[in-house]
């Protein structure tokens, strides 16, 4: 949990990987670093086992890009695609035992700070629509009513697409699927409601066809975590398998679905505003600074 | 055989645009590097494909047709490629990566 776990032993530089090697002199770890820089450095995540062209997975990527400090975070998953790339990654991540993520989280968090006292340690949840809004419904919902400092992502495929193309809850009204074959009879949850009435600080709807946009989003909902409460990202990351949507058009689908239902939405507590505009300089929050008045004719 | 991602160089390294780099679902993927475009006397650097890890469902291939409107990338079946980039020969460098170009098909063999 700190820069002292990506160094090498001392003596052993020679015979460590070049994976490994790469990692330590090349990773993000202790760097400020961007998604415009992608493809110039050694990424955390590498080497996952997901489908091809998976748009969970691009998301994934970019959200790991974008934690502020990744050598002192944590993930937190459950059951389900995401965990398989996400558990690949080159921090640390505990696996919640299905819909415990939120429960698992909160203690981990909290433990944490017993441990550790000011310095910041983010623990980021990333859980499946099945695992937030179904299985784990309640315990997410609770770590936000009782504002547990950490940051849930719902990776929202809109299916388990795990386990052969089920409903969720997040599934559109009407969807027809492989395991749903008579069509979703409700419509989908509104997680995002849900997350202001429980109080969260922080609440948006990603897509990820904007990468710079979705390290944005990340970013400050962790950092918002790190004092003032829980924060809550949605993320539509369509399966390109249960929706049989071709490869290269996964951009196309990302697009069409972010003009048509998902749209960018941001709420953020005054409370995290001030935050964010006092601790780590945010200029976007400031008061706007009024139209400047008609002039006023010079009396000499 | 099956599909891997080719970019054209000479389109790339004029335009240098990286998007592509940002939308692959595979990280290090598309690497980008500053040494293979300009010392080939291109303007910018170029973006390059460790062919080892594309599973090949061409997103960049949308993204650099449809967005970017480069048309840079193309599929192409692996052991047409002449000489390509694969992980082991690529190296990192500061805010950069160089590769060393081989057959794909005799480094992925072995």
């Amino acid at each position: 949990m700190s820069l002292d776990y990506v160094k090498f032993s001392g003596g052993f530089e020679k015979f460590m990987p070049k994976e490994y090697r790469d990692m330590v002199e090349h990773g993000p770890f202790g760097k400020k670093i961007s998604v415009s820089q992608m493809g110039s450095f050694k990424e955390i995540l590498e080497e996952h086992p997901m489908c091809a062209g998976c748009a969970m997975t691009l998301f994934i990527r970019l959200a790991i890009i974008a934690f502020p400090n990744p050598e002192d975070t944590i993930t937190v998953g459950t059951a389900g695609c995401g965990r398989l790339a996400i558990s690949q990654a080159a921090i640390p991540f505990v696996y919640g035992n299905y819909g415990d993520q939120n429960g698992v989280a909160s203690g981990l968090s909290r433990g944490l700070r017993l441990r550790f006292g000011d310095k910041p340690k983010d623990v980021v949840v990333m859980a499946g629509d099945g695992g937030t809004a179904d299985i784990g419904f309640q315990q997410v919902l609770h770590s936000w009513f009782r504002k547990e400092r950490f940051t849930t992502i719902m990776l929202d495929n809109e299916v388990y697409g795990n386990t052969g193309g089920q409903e969720s809850g997040m599934t559109n009204r009407g969807a027809v699927l492989k395991m749903a074959p008579l069509g979703k009879k409700f419509e989908k949850m509104d997680m995002l409601q849900m997350a202001k009435v429980a109080g969260c600080a922080y609440v948006a709807t990603v897509v990820p066809n904007n990468p710079r946009r979705v390290e944005s989003v990340i970013k400050k909902a962790v950092l918002i975590a790190r004092e003032v409460g829980s924060t809550y990202i949605q993320a539509y990351t369509s399966c390109n398998i249960e929706y049989a949507i071709p490869t290269d058009k996964v951009m196309e689908d990302a697009k069409t679905v972010e003009n048509d239902r998902y749209q960018f939405t941001e709420y953020v507590s005054d409370e995290a505003k001030q935050y964010l505009t006092e601790r780590y300089g945010y200029k976007d929050y400031l008061p706007k600074a009024a139209a400047p008045a008609a002039a006023i004719p010079n009396k000499t | 055989m099956y599909l891997v991602a080719n970019i054209d160089v000479e389109i790339c390294a004029s335009k240098s645009c990286k998007l592509c780099t940002q939308y692959c679902p595979e990280a290090n993927t598309i690497q980008y590097s500053e040494a293979m475009g300009t010392d080939r006397g291109f303007k910018y650097g170029t973006a390059y494909i460790a062919v080892d890890r594309c599973k090949g469902c061409a997103l960049c291939v949308w993204v650099c047709d449809t967005m970017a409107k480069n048309n840079a990338i193309k599929m192409i079946m692996i052991d047409q490629l002449p000489l390509a980039a694969v992980t082991d020969n690529i190296r990192y460098e500061e805010k950069t990566t160089v590769a060393v170009l081989s057959n794909p098909m005799i480094v992925i063999g072995n």
